[in-house]
C-alpha cells in the first residue's frame, strides 16, 4: 500500500523520503490533570492544504475511561515487515502512562475516523508481567515491545512488555535488566545486533511532578545502556554523568548500516552522540551543549530542557527542542561529530521571545514533534506531561496546548513557522486539552526500522 | 462511622467506615473523583485536607512540603476522624511549584530522602 513491495513501509529510508505527502495526522490530546473530567483522546488532524478542513481537528476518538494520560504511541508494523505480505500498518498502539492500559486503534478501516480495536488491560499487564508506566512502542518484525518505567508498584527499573501480533501478552521481552536502574526510551539497529535504552526515573518519582533535588539524590537517570538485541540483555553502560542528566529520547540514524545515534539529555540540555568505533567499541561524546539562559524571576538560569530529538529520514538533519527556552533547532549532521546549527524558530517558552504564534497565545514550549518523510514539514506540540506542565506552565490548564507547523529547508537548511497552519487546543469542544505526540498513517520519522 | 465533608462540592457529606481508602469509599457513594495508579504513587487523586486526620503512610507521591500544605492521596488514605476536604484539580493550588524558583529544603523532600530538621541541628 505504501511501498514498492508487498508489506508495510518502505524498502529503504531513501524510498520512504519519496512517499506521498501526509494528509492526516493522529495526535494525542489529554484531559488528565486538567480538572476536566473527560477521557483523553486521539485527534485526527487534516493536514491536506487542498482540503477545506485544513489545519483542523476532524475527528476525536475518546478512550473508554478517564485519566489514562496518553503520551507516546507506535505502529503495529513498520518497514521492518516490508517483505511480509501478511502484515499491514493498520493499528496504532497507544499506552496510558497512568492507567497502564494499551489501546489498540484501527486507523485503516476509516483513516479519518479511527476506532478502538482492542484494549490490553492495564491490570492484566501488572498481574502477568509486574510492569507499569508504559512509554515507547516499537514493532519488532511482526511482534511488539513496549518499554515500561516501573514495576506494578511504580518502582524502577521496569522492563519490556512483549505482545504478539494479535496484541496478546506474551510476557516480559527481556531476559535480564542487568543492573539498569531506570528505563525510558529505546531504539534498535538490527544489523549491529544492538539496542540502546535511556533513563528517566521511576513512575513514583516523575509522575507526581519534578523535584529538582531528587536529581542530586540519584532518583533520575544519567546513563545509556547498550543491549545485545538477540540475547535480550544489557551488556554495557555508558555513564554520562553531569553531561547526561535525564537522558530521554534515543534515535539511531535511519540508514540500517549506520551505528551512529543520538540522545537528548533533558536537564543537561546536551545532545549525546554515540557510535561503534572501528575496533567494535561503543563510544560517546557530547556534541551539542545548550547554555542555560538568565531570567529576571529565576534565582538560577533556566535550562533548555531538551525533552525530545528527531533525525530526518535522509539522516541529514537532527532536530532538538528546548521546552523551557521556547526554541526548536535544526542541525546539519552530515558529520555527526560536528553538528552545524542551520535553523531555529521560537514558539512560547519562558524567555518570552515568541508568546504569540499566528495569532494564538502559546502556553508551554516546543515539546513533541513529528517530521514528514520528505523532511519538509514539522508538526510541533507544546505539552510535556500533565504534572510537569502544571509546574512550569500553569496557564496551559486554561489555555490548552497548541500545534504549530514548521517549514524546513532540506536543501540549504533553515526553519520557518508556516503562517497558514495553527491549531489551538484551547478551543476544543470539551474545553482546553493538551496535545502531545503525532503520527502519520503512512509512517513517519520516529517509527521505521530496517532489518 | 466518620463524616467526610467535601467543602468545594457544596459541603456535601458522606459517611465512611475508615477501613478502606477514601477514594474507594467515596466513589462507591457516587462522588466523581480523578484517580490514576491506585497505589499512592501518581498524585492524580490528591485532595486538600482542611480539617481532620488521615493515615496515608503508604503514599509515595507527596513530598513533605505538600503534606504540610495539607495534601492527601485519596487512593491510599484512610480517615481516622471526621474530615473536611477540597477535592479535584481545583484543590491543587499549592500542589505544584516551579522547582527552580522555589526549591525544597532538605526536610521538605519526600519521606525516603528527607533529612529531618532535628538531625540537621544535631550535625
Amino acid at each position: 500500500m505504501d511501498g514498492l513491495c508487498c508489506g508495510p513501509g518502505y524498502a529503504s529510508p531513501s524510498e520512504a523520503v519519496k512517499a506521498p505527502r501526509e494528509k492526516l495526522l493522529y495526535t494525542i490530546a489529554i484531559y488528565t490533570g486538567t480538572g476536566i473530567q473527560k477521557p483523553d483522546y486521539l485527534a485526527t488532524i487534516d493536514v491536506d492544504p487542498e482540503s477545506q478542513n485544513y489545519s483542523q481537528v476532524i475527528h476525536r476518538l475518546e478512550m473508554p475511561g478517564i485519566g489514562d494520560e496518553l503520551h507516546h504511541m507506535g505502529w503495529n508494523a513498520c518497514s521492518s515487515c516490508h517483505g511480509d505480505e501478511k502484515m499491514t500498518r493498520k493499528y496504532l498502539l497507544v499506552p496510558g502512562v497512568r492507567s497502564n492500559n494499551i489501546y489498540v486503534i484501527d486507523t485503516a478501516t476509516n483513516p479519518q475516523a479511527p476506532s478502538l480495536h482492542k484494549v490490553v488491560d492495564g491490570a492484566k499487564i501488572k498481574s502477568k508481567t509486574n510492569l507499569s508506566g508504559p512509554h515507547t512502542v516499537h514493532c519488532l518484525g511482526s511482534e511488539i515491545i513496549i518499554s515500561f518505567l516501573g514495576d506494578a508498584k511504580g518502582e524502577a527499573p521496569g522492563g519490556y512488555l512483549h505482545l504478539n501480533k494479535e496484541f496478546e501478552i506474551v510476557g516480559r521481552w527481556e531476559n535480564s535488566m542487568g543492573d539498569i536502574p531506570f528505563s525510558y526510551d529505546f531504539w534498535y539497529q538490527p544489523r549491529h545486533n544492538v539496542m540502546i535504552s535511556s533513563e528517566w526515573a521511576a513512575p513514583n518519582t516523575f509522575m507526581p511532578g519534578f523535584d529538582l533535588e531528587e536529581v542530586g539524590h540519584l532518583k533520575y537517570g544519567r546513563r545509556l545502556h547498550i543491549w545485545d538485541f538477540e540475547k535480550k540483555k544489557p551488556i554495557e553502560t555508558m555513564y554520562l554523568g553531569e553531561d547526561g542528566l535525564i537522558p530521554l529520547e534515543v534515535k539511531f540514524m535511519h540508514e540500517p548500516n549506520s551505528s551512529h545515534g543520538f540522545c537528548g539529555a533533558a536537564l543537561s540540555s546536551n545532545v549525546i552522540h554515540f557510535w561503534k568505533s572501528k575496533d567494535e567499541k561503543w563510544e560517546w561524546e557530547k556534541i551539542i551543549d545548550i547554555d542555560n539562559e538568565p531570567h529576571p524571576d529565576w534565582p538560577i538560569p533556566i535550562p533548555g530542557v531538551m525533552s525530545a530529538l528527531l533525525v530526518s529520514m535522509d539522516d541529514k538533519y537532527l532536530y532538538i527542542n528546548n521546552w523551557l527556552h521556547g526554541d526548536m533547532r535544526q542541525y546539519n549532521i552530515s558529520d555527526p561529530h560536528n553538528p552545524v546549527l542551520t535553523g531555529q524558530i521560537w514558539m512560547g517558552g519562558l524567555l518570552g521571545k515568541a508568546p504569540i504564534v499566528n495569532g494564538v497565545k502559546v502556553a508551554g514550549g516546543p515539546q513533541m514533534y513529528q517530521l514528514s518523510l520528505d523532511g519538509k514539514r514539522m508538526y510541533v506540540t507544546t505539552s510535556l506531561f500533565s504534572t510537569w506542565d502544571n509546574q512550569f506552565y500553569p496557564e496551559i490548564k486554561t489555555e490548552g496546548g497548541v500545534m504549530v507547523m514548521i517549514d524546513c529547508d532540506v536543501e540549504n537548511g533553515g526553519m520557518k513557522i508556516n503562517k497558514n497552519f495553527i491549531l489551538d487546543f484551547g478551543k476544543e469542544p470539551n474545553g482546553p486539552s493538551r496535545c502531545h505526540e503525532s503520527r502519520y498513517p503512512g509512517g513517519d520519522c520516529t517509527s521505521d526500522i530496517w532489518l | 462511622m466518620k463524616k467526610i465533608t467535601i467543602a468545594n462540592r457544596n459541603n456535601t457529606i458522606f459517611k465512611v467506615k475508615g477501613t478502606k481508602p477514601l477514594l474507594s469509599e467515596l466513589r462507591s457513594q457516587g462522588l466523581d473523583l480523578p484517580y490514576g495508579c491506585q497505589y499512592g504513587g501518581c498524585i492524580t487523586c490528591a485532595a486538600k485536607l482542611i480539617n481532620g486526620e488521615v493515615e496515608q503512610k503508604s503514599q509515595v507521591a507527596l513530598n513533605n512540603r505538600q503534606i504540610n500544605n495539607g495534601y492527601v492521596i485519596l487512593c491510599v488514605a484512610r480517615a481516622k476522624t471526621d474530615c473536611t476536604f477540597d477535592i479535584g484539580v481545583e484543590s491543587h493550588d499549592n500542589l505544584y511549584r516551579n522547582p527552580f524558583i522555589d526549591p525544597l529544603a532538605p526536610h521538605e523532600l519526600k519521606a525516603d530522602i528527607a533529612i529531618l530538621k532535628d538531625s540537621i541541628n544535631e550535625s
